[in-house]
This record gives C-alpha cells, structure tokens and sequence, in this order.
C-alpha cells in the first residue's frame, strides 16, 4: 500500500470507531465502547507506523505524497477538494497524535469506568483524535479549516462533557468561542492566498508564494498575522489563552489529551506547515517568536501561585507551547517538534498522574490540602516525579534535549535573537520550581488524612462535588461517576503511565547532538525549501547550550526543596512579604477579568441597547405608528382588525379565482 | 413534470374537503410527499451545465396585458424547490401526527401556501411571480390568524402592513418596468427573459429596482424592516413557522438573482454598497439581537435575519463566488431553521415552555434530541465541515474579492454566531434541569420528523458540491448580467473564456493563473 492510503486509513479508524461508540451506546456492554475506542486509535497508529514505513522508503526529495478522496465544493474557480498531504511533518504528527492517544484512551477505559456517559465519552474521544488527525493530515487550507473547527468542537464537547455543571458549561462556550476567533483568523488567511495565488492547496501554494512575494511584503505579514490569530487561538497564546485553565473542567484524560497529543500542538504544527510564509515575512515570524517568549514567561509565573493542580499544569503548557512558538518562529523547525514531541510525552504522563491523584484524594484538586502521598501511591508518585524532570529539563531527560535545543539554536541564528534565549533560560528556571513544587507538596511532607487512609488500603471516597463551586452533584449521566480510579489499581492506567514515563526518560535518545539526529533528518524534507533549516548550531554549542540547561534546571529543583522541604515555612512567607504580586498572579494576571469587562460586558450591553431602545422604539415605534394608522382607516371603513385580515385574505383569493376564469374564459 | 408538482398541493388541498375527515391528514402527507418524490426527480433529471431554464413552459395567459404563464427551473431555483418539498413534507408530517382543529382548512391551506411557493420559484413572467409572491401571504395570514397562539391578530395585521406595503411597491414596479421596456420590446410583455434582453434606462431603473428592493428586504425580512417578525414568529403556530422561516424568507432573496440582477443590472451596480450595508447591518444587528433573547424562537428568528444579511452580501457581492455560496446557504439555512423550530416544537411539547431561563438539562433523559439538536447547532453556526460554512466561505470570498471591509464586519457575525447558538443549545439541553419541566426521549413519530431534515443537513455537509456544482451556471449568467457589455468584437472577459485582464476583478472569470505572475 501506498503512504497515502496509509493517511486515509489513519483517518478511517478513528472515525469508524467514534461512529461505532456514537451509534452503539445502548447497546455497549461494561468497557466494550472503551476498549473499541482504544483498538480503534491503536490502528490508526498502526498505519501510521505503515506511513512512515512508506515514507522513508523515498528519496528525501520526493517525500511529498498527496491524494484525493472527492470533490469537495468546486465552483465560481474555487477548487476545494478532499486531498490529504502526507510527508515527513504530518508523518510525524500522526505518529505522535495516534501514538500518545492510544495512551490516553487506555488510560480512560479505567479511569472514566463508572461514568454513565462512558460511550458519549469515547465516541467524542475518538472525534477528537480524528479532527486532530484530520487537521494534521489535510492537503489544503479548507480542509485544514475543516479539520481545525473539528477540534474546537470536540474539545468544547469533551469539557462541558459533565455537562450538569454549569462551570463545565461555560467553560466549554468560552473555549468554543474562542476557538472560532481562530478559525476566522484562518479562513481571511485562506482567503488572502486565494486571491494571491489563486488556490488553497499546500503545495501549489507554497511552491508559488516565493516567487510571488517579496520579503516583508505587507499581505505576506497579513497572511502570517491571520495564522497567528488561528494559531494562537488553538494554541493558547497571549492574549487568547484564557479559554485553556478552565477547560480543566473537563475529565482528567481530556486535560491530557487536550494538552499532549491534540490541540494546543496544532498551531505549532500550523507555523511549521506554513514555513515558507513566515520565511517571506521575517516581521511576522519575528511577532510570533516574541508573543511565545512572552507567553512562556506569563505562563510560568501563573503556575507558581495557581493551587489548583490540574491548572497548575495547564500553564505549564501554555508556557511549554511558548518554546515550541518561538522554536518553529525562530526557524528551530527540528528541535521545535522535537520538543512538541517530548512534551506530548511528559505532559501526557503529568496529567494522567494528576489523575490518579486526584482520584485518590475523592476528587479534590487544591493542592493545599494535599500532601504525603508518597508512601501511598508510590507508581504515581514514581511516574509524575519523572514527568516533572522532563518537563524541568533534568540532564538526560526527553524535555531536556529539546527544550535546550531550541534556545541554543536562538542563541546560534546571531542578531537579537539571543533575547529569547535569555528568556528562555528564566521560564527554565521558573518551570523547574514549578514542577517540583507540584511534586513536593503532593507527594513529600506530612501525610493528610486521604494519604494514611490509602496507606490502609482504603481509597477515600467522598460525594462528588463541583471542585470549583463546592455543589454537590448526583452521579447520574453528566456527572462525574462515583468510583475513583487510580494508577495503583487499576491495569490499563498502569500500563500507559509506565509506557509514557519511560517515553519521558528515553524519548530523548531520539536526538542526542553529535549522536544521531533523526529528527532533524526526517523532517528535513518537508522543509526543503526553506532557509533557516540548515543553520545548526554546532554540536559544541548545542553541548554548552545543554550544560546551561541542565545547570538552571538543578537549581530551580533545589530552591523548590528548599521552599517546600527543607523549609516547610518559607512559602507562607513569602506570600505574606509579596501579597500583591501573589494576588496578581493567583489572578492570573487579571486577564479574565480584563476580557469580562472590555469584550463581554460591552457586548451585552450593546446588545440589550439593541434590544430596549433599537428594537423597541425605532423599529416597534415605526409600526406602532403605521399600526394606528391602519386602526384608524379600518375603523373609518367599519372592519374590525380580524374582519380587515379575512377581507383582503378573500379579495386576493377572489382576485386569483376571477383571473382564472377570464384565463379559461380567453384562452378557450 | 413540473406543471403537476406546481398544481398538486392545492389539488390535494382542495381534495381534503371532499374526503373523510379521519383520511384528510394522510391525504395531504401523501400529497406532500408525491412533490417531494416530483421534486427529487426534477433535480435527477436536470442538465449540469444548461445556464438556462429547462423543463420550460410558455403558453399564453393574458395576451392583451402581454402576460405570459411561463415556467422554468435552472440552478438557482432547482434546490429551493427542493427545500420547499422538503419543508413541507416535514410540516405537513409533524401536523399529521398532532391532527389539528379544523384539519380540513388547515391542510388546504397549506397546500395552497405549497403552490404560492414552488410557483414563485418557478415563475419566469415578471406578474406571475409578483401573484406567486403575494398569493403566498394568503395562506400564512389564515394560518397565523387562525392557528397561532397569543396576540395573533395582532401579529398578522403587522405582518399584512409590512408585507402590503411591499407587494403594491412591486406591483407597480413590475407594471412599470413592462410598460417603460414595451418600446424596446416592441410589444407589452412580462417575460423576465424579454424585460432581461431589454432593460430599462439606468435612470428608471433606480427607482424601480429600490421599489423591488423594499419588497424583497422586507420578505426577508432585512433589519429595520423586520418589524412585523418577533411578533409574527411568537404567535405562528410552529410547523407553520418552519415554513415561514425556512421557504417564504428565501423568496426575497431569490427574488433578487431571478428579477434583480438580470433586469435592473445598473441599479444594482449602483446600489451595490447600499445593500451590502444593509446587509452586514442585518448580520450584527440580528446576531447581537438573537444573543439577548430568551424566547427560543425569537433566537432562531433573530439568527435568521443575520443568515438572511449573508445571504443578501453573497449576492451583492456581484462575484459567481459570493452568489454561489448565497444559493447554497438559501438551502442550507432552510433546513437549519426548520429543523430548530421543529426542535422548539418538541420542546415545547415536553415543557411547556419556550423561554431559556425555564429550559435545561434535556440531554439527561433525551439523549438523542440532544444529539440531533447539536448538529443543527453546528451547522447553524456554520462549523466548518458543514454545508453552512461552505455557504458562507463561499459569500464571504466573494464579498472579500469585492468590497473587502465588508466581509472582515461580517465576520464578527461569524463569532457571534458561536456565542448564541451554543448558548441556546446549551441552556436548553445542557445544566441542571429545573424543576417543573419534563423531560423525555424523541418517540418514534418525533424521529420520523426531525431525523431526515438532520440527513439532510449531514448529506450536504459530506456534499455541498451538490449544489453548488448544479448552481455555478446559471449563477455565473445572472452575474454575467451585472458586467459592463463589452462593444462588439472585441473578447469579452466572460465565464468561458480564459480573462485576458491579469488583475482578478468581478467580472473576470475566477483568477488569473499563478504561472502568468512571475
């Protein structure tokens, strides 16, 4: 079989298996519907494997392979097919999507077991993994459009997936909303390649676009800035961030899920796809690198103050997305799916380990009232300390070849770009803290009462409860379910938390600099024409750019055990000395309520304007007026209102049937 | 084949008083769905890549008036006459299975508003279509007036002053426009294709195009003359609705691309902005409306005039493209709609209530409703993958390649447009359930209903090529109608022909090739 018809199988399994989890849930039995969830993403990383089989058989020139299924809506010139591209990038993607979800789902068959919307769940997971595949697989920018709106939606439907709660809810439309600001960001994209080169498809495109453009030009910046508006949407950027913490309403796996294999990487992956734009249009590039320093930072100061845990480690990856922006903006192609990767890999596993976590906690997520698991969950605890290297940059570990790369690559290019590499090296340092701080307030200190009643053997259990609100809740569907499930327990989370920590601890041999550079090499050919792609640092600056790495990522674990182990007491202090800048950041900089007040209030007021005085007095006001009028010649005629309806009801239809006659009358 | 589609409801209509009451309900299903099956055939049967009319009919009617019973289908009109069968077989089933009072008028007039309908899409003589069009409120005023719920009199009076005011503006308009062209004719006639041949002076044309104008607009209804709407929406009874909305509000902007366009071609030039103004008015203000609303139909009211306004900019945008994606949306947006007033219809019946803040929680025992509902939701707000959003890619490249600022105003509407159809799919089926209402699953006659409108809906998003592949000719013609003529001899920029002016503008075929710009 060709590569091609190994994309479309991708593609057909994920599909096959949401229709079948979508149509069957009444029929299901027990773990059926999640266990062909997972079968179903497992083949499609099967054929994935089988893509890049077929793909690396080719010469590194010829890696490029499309197909096309229909014609999707063609006319008035436009040609909008269903094509697919498959070449090294989207392999790649594919195998991380596919890979890291089949995971995820495994993870889920266990975790969600008691939900009573355990097929709804799979069915949209399976969706999920599908728009994800779809978005990464697309031959055009429709397609792709396609593929990116799918994805908002089944991520709107897997966080209000409880959908009794009303944070839940809204959480959803906040995400949803914001999704489609990026979406129209991405359609005028589309529509400005259009009228410049007159198609959507990938290749044509991108093949035509340097000879049509000149450096800078301004409709290459607008096109590079509207993919940003799309890709920051997706990606959780500055300023349109604000929908990924509270999309944490959603079940624990979709966190990970949201945050590791799909989603948030799409506009990582939408920048690298549409290199040749950025490397047109070095302004726009240069925007979008800053935008992912400063989104980096942001994100790592909110992750010291935030309590909540699984908020916690959604900044984290809205910091760590940060690099991978400044990495595919910067021209760092390699090393910034190389960190996307490794990411997938360590955020996956932080977040299943939350999981359980949390679980064995009866559902709390405050990590204040946490404390001393470490005796009573010790796979857990094991696992989540090795994402938390990896996501560190602990020597030797997947985030710490990546991430590294990425900022020595900053400091190699010369120019101001040195700037990110210092930035870089500070969100280090904070990430490093962070991380540690999750790991030494859950898992070290005094046992609270959940911990010691685990070590007992008894998990704690408590009613489920809004963790947001404190609302009780029923169990019934659109609930959390009433079982708790943790790593220690239960088979299938066991197996994908081990299988992804030690991803975590190895994914990096994949590029050690000097060793072997697979990645660098096998991505190398969907980045054939671009320039930037060949400018390695060398591998003796990599090394020095790695030993600095290495280097802030001790430090910041040994401050974090100084502030939470060593001295129990010091954070309290500290909070105590610094409460404003506390405050700000435990606010999250205020940006939620900067939107409340500048985008949704005026909204709402404009629209009840609209509503009380348009509505109501110009348009009513206009009727009421014509309304009197009418009144007024209708009692001058001596017909009544419902009599003057009847009677021009009865002349119109006496009037059809008179002409009718003369009709007959003349034509006979 | 189409004479009978035409005259067959308001037969059947006719024959429901002859027979027995108990038979009356599935006389008029059968009938309604005998055009369907007529409807299907026509669109099996139709010539791709005719531009022109086909299936014509042309026999003399009125031959001192000059009036001519004239019939025809193309593109445009070949999917709103499906739409229409559609629609009507949905009403009329969902009436059949709840057997009104007073079933014999009501499936009558029904019938009779079927007619009006299809014979205003099919009508190719200016006063044919102006009596399709006006016949067409007859039996809306008896359905409101007679079956509808509060304040219905009230409703249709409004709803009588608006619309009066626009149908004697195009009466006389036609009337006008036949007896100013009668000299280049050389004889009085109606005949859109004569009136097309010949078209009036660009001075004439101004007014008789703006008198067309305000009919249209407030058949729509456009905004600001949508007064009679909120109110005529609260008091129509909802299959009634689903009709009102999804069929009777595309004949204003079909009535645009069939009279319009090909005979007041510099009028519209001329007011082009004007309308596009309008329209991206209707956008935001309907989308910004439909958000601050509580009562159910009202959203789906408000949300139809902002549809309306994309629909209104993909045809002024001039371009095959915008216009295009304006005859696809007319289709989609009629099956959206009246899938969500069928919806509304089924809600109701389980609560008793229309109003947001006393909805929720539905999914809980009514999975499937909710599950149908959600792809009407997406769909309604154009998710990409829907034929909605291929609807609306298509008006809003054409608007863009036009007049570029108003596609990025009507894009707000494309944001808005998320907001208020998850906000009413959310406080109705999702949250907590208040106490009070009852929830409970689809039965079977409720499926029945609403699960085909929703295959159709999917159909066209996995192929909206349908339409728009059967569309692009005549389309490209009546835009072709809009574009400066060329003198004789010389190449016109046409639709067939490769453009021979490299700069893409409205009147060159699609886009220069890439190869040409080195």
């Amino acid at each position: 079989m060709s590569a091609t018809t190994y994309g479309w199988l991708v593609l057909a399994f994920p599909l096959a298996g949401f229709l079948i989890n979508a149509f069957g849930w009444r029929v299901l039995p027990g773990r059926a519907a999640g266990w062909i969830g997972t079968a179903a993403i497992g083949l499609a990383f099967l054929n994935a494997i089988g893509a890049l089989v077929m793909v690396l058989d080719k010469p590194v020139a010829g890696r490029e392979l499309t197909s096309t299924l229909w014609t999707y809506a063609s006319a008035a010139g436009l040609d909008i097919k269903v094509n697919i591209l498959v070449d090294p990038l989207s392999v790649f993607m594919i195998l991380i999507v596919s890979g890291v979800s089949t995971l995820i789902h495994l993870y889920s068959v266990a975790y969600l077991d008691s939900d009573r919307g355990y097929a709804r769940y799979f069915a949209y997971l399976n969706f999920f993994v599908f728009s994800m595949l779809l978005l990464v697989l697309a031959g055009n920018f429709v397609l792709l459009i396609v593929g990116w709106a799918f994805v908002g939606f089944a991520s709107y439907a897997l966080i209000s997936f409880w959908y009794r709660r009303n944070t839940a809810t809204k959480a959803g439309m906040k995400a949803f909303v914001i999704n489609v600001i990026g979406d129209v960001g991405l359609v005028f994209a589309a529509f400005f390649i259009f009228r410049e080169l007159g198609s959507f498809d990938y290749l044509t495109v991108f093949h035509a676009a340097p000879q049509h453009f000149a450096t800078n030009q301004g409709v290459v910046i607008a096109i590079c800035l509207l993919l940003l508006v799309g890709a920051f949407a997706k990606s959780a950027q500055l300023p349109l961030h604000t929908w990924l913490p509270d999309a944490m309403e959603g079940p624990t796996p979709v966190s990970a899920l949201i945050h590791a294999a799909t989603m948030v990487t799409a506009g990582v992956y939408l920048i690298g796809r549409t290199y040749p734009f950025f490397e047109l249009a070095p302004t726009a590039a240069d925007i979008s690198a800053f935008i992912g320093l400063a989104t980096l930072l942001f994100a790592a100061t909110c992750a010291l103050a935030v309590t909540d845990l699984k908020r916690i480690i959604a900044y984290s990856t809205i910091s760590q997305i940060g690099y991978m922006v400044v990495g595919v903006s910067i021209g760092a192609y390699a090393a910034g799916f190389f960190h996307l990767m490794s990411h997938a890999f360590f955020k996956a596993l932080l977040f299943m380990s939350a999981g359980s976590v949390i679980s064995a906690m009866a559902g709390t997520q405050d990590i204040d009232r946490m404390g001393g698991l470490r005796r009573a969950m010790p796979f857990t605890a094991v696992v989540m300390t090795i994402g938390a290297l990896a996501l560190a940059g602990f020597p030797g570990t997947a985030g710490f070849f990546s991430k590294d790369e990425i900022l020595a690559f900053a400091a190699h290019r010369g120019g101001f770009y040195w700037i990110f590499t210092v930035g870089g090296y500070i969100g280090a340092l904070l990430t490093a803290f962070y991380a540690f701080r999750i790991i030494f307030r859950v898992f070290w200190g005094e046992p609270v009462a959940e911990a010691s009643e685990l070590e007992h053997g008894h998990l704690a259990h408590s009613e489920p409860e809004n963790p947001m609100t404190g609302e009780t809740e029923d169990t019934d569907v659109g609930f959390p379910g009433q079982e708790h499930h943790i790593a220690e327990r239960d088979r299938p989370m066991w197996l994908a938390m081990a299988a992804l920590a030690f991803l975590s601890i190895f994914g990096g041999v994949l590029q050690i600099p000097g060793l072997d550079d697979v990645i660098d090499k096998f991505l190398h050919g969907s980045f054939l024409d671009s320039t930037l792609y060949e400018r390695f640092p060398s591998i003796a600056a990599d090394w020095e750019g790695l030993a600095v790495g290495g280097t802030v990522a001790l430090i910041g674990i040994a401050a974090a055990y100084r502030v939470y182990v060593a001295r129990p007491g010091t954070s309290a202090a500290l909070i105590r000395r610094f409460r404003a800048i506390h405050t700000f950041l435990v606010n999250r900089w205020y940006f939620d309520q900067l939107y409340d007040a500048v985008v949704y209030r005026p909204t709402i007021a404009v629209g009840r304007f609209a509503n009380d005085v348009v509505e109501r007095v110009v348009v009513q006001g206009i009727v009421v007026v014509v309304v009197d009028v009418v009144r007024g010649v209708g009692v001058v005629v001596r017909g009544a209102q419902s009599g003057f309806v009847r009677a021009y009801a009865l002349l119109l239809i006496g009037g059809f049937a008179a002409l009718g006659l003369y009709f007959l009358i003349v034509s006979s | 084949m189409i004479q009978v589609m035409l005259w067959m409801p308001v037969a059947v209509g006719l024959l429901c008083f002859a027979a027995p009451r108990r038979a009356v309900p599935i006389l008029a299903v059968a009938g309604s769905a005998a055009v369907l099956g007529l409807a299907i055939a026509v669109v099996a049967g139709f010539d791709t890549a005719e531009p022109g009319l086909q299936q014509t009919v042309n026999e003399s009617w009125i031959p001192d008036l000059g009036v001519r019973y004239q019939l025809g289908v193309d593109g445009i009109s070949l999917f709103l006459l499906s739409l229409t069968a559609v629609l009507w077989t949905a009403a009329t089933v969902f009436s059949a299975l709840r057997t009104p009072e007073r079933r014999r008028i009501y499936f009558f007039m029904l019938g009779l508003g079927e007619t009006a309908a299809l014979g205003a899409f099919l009508a190719q003589d200016l006063l044919l279509f102006v009596l399709f069009f006006d016949l067409m409120l007859v039996p809306f005023w008896f359905l409101i007036g007679a079956f509808g719920g509060e304040n219905r009199i009230a409703a249709t009076t409004k709803m009588i002053v608006y619309t009066l005011v626009g149908s004697l503006l195009m009466l006389v308009a036609a009337i006008a426009t036949a007896i100013l062209a009668s000299d280049q004719v050389g004889h009085l006639s109606f005949s859109l294709a004569d009136l097309s041949a010949h078209t009036v002076s660009t001075s004439s044309q101004y007014w008789i195009f703006c008198f067309f104008a305000a009919a249209f607009l407030i058949k729509m209804p456009a905004v600001l003359v949508h007064g009679w709407l909120p109110d005529a929406y609260k008091a129509a009874p909802l299959p009634v609705l689903v009709l009102l909305s999804g069929v009777l509000s595309k004949v204003g902007a079909y009535g645009f691309l069939r009279v319009a366009l090909p005979l007041f071609p510099q009028a519209v030039v001329h007011f082009q902005e004007l309308i596009l103004v309008i329209g991206v008015g209707g956008i935001l203000y309907g989308s910004i409306m439909a958000f601050t609303q509580t009562n159910v139909r009202l959203i789906a009211g408000y949300s139809s005039i902002a549809q309306l306004g994309f629909i209104t900019i993909g045809i002024f945008s001039l371009r095959p493209d915008g216009a295009d994606g304006a005859v696809l949306q007319m289709v989609n947006h009629g099956l959206v709609v009246g899938a969500i007033f069928l919806v509304v219809a089924l809600l109701w019946e389980r609560t008793g209530t229309e109003d947001l803040v006393r909805l929720g929680g539905m999914a809980f025992r009514a999975p499937v409703l909710a599950a149908l509902f959600l792809i009407v939701t997406l769909a309604t707000l154009a998710m990409p993958g829907s034929a909605n959003f291929i609807g609306e890619f298509y008006i809003l490249i054409g608007v863009f390649q036009s007049k570029i600022v108003y596609s990025f105003v009507a894009a707000i509407g494309v944001v808005l447009a998320a907001f208020y159809a998850i906000r009413l799919f959310q406080r109705s089926m999702h949250n907590r359930k208040p106490d009070g209402i009852a929830s409970s699953e689809l039965s079977l006659r409720d499926v029945a209903v609403l699960a085909p409108l929703v295959a159709c809906i999917v159909g066209l998003a996995l192929y909206p090529g349908l339409i728009l592949g059967r569309s692009d000719a005549a389309v490209k013609d009546k835009i072709a109608a809009t574009c400066p003529r060329l003198p004789a001899g010389k190449p016109q920029p046409g639709w067939t022909g490769y453009a021979p002016i490299p700069v893409p503008d409205r009147c060159s075929s699609g886009h220069p090739e890439i190869s040409v710009i080195k």
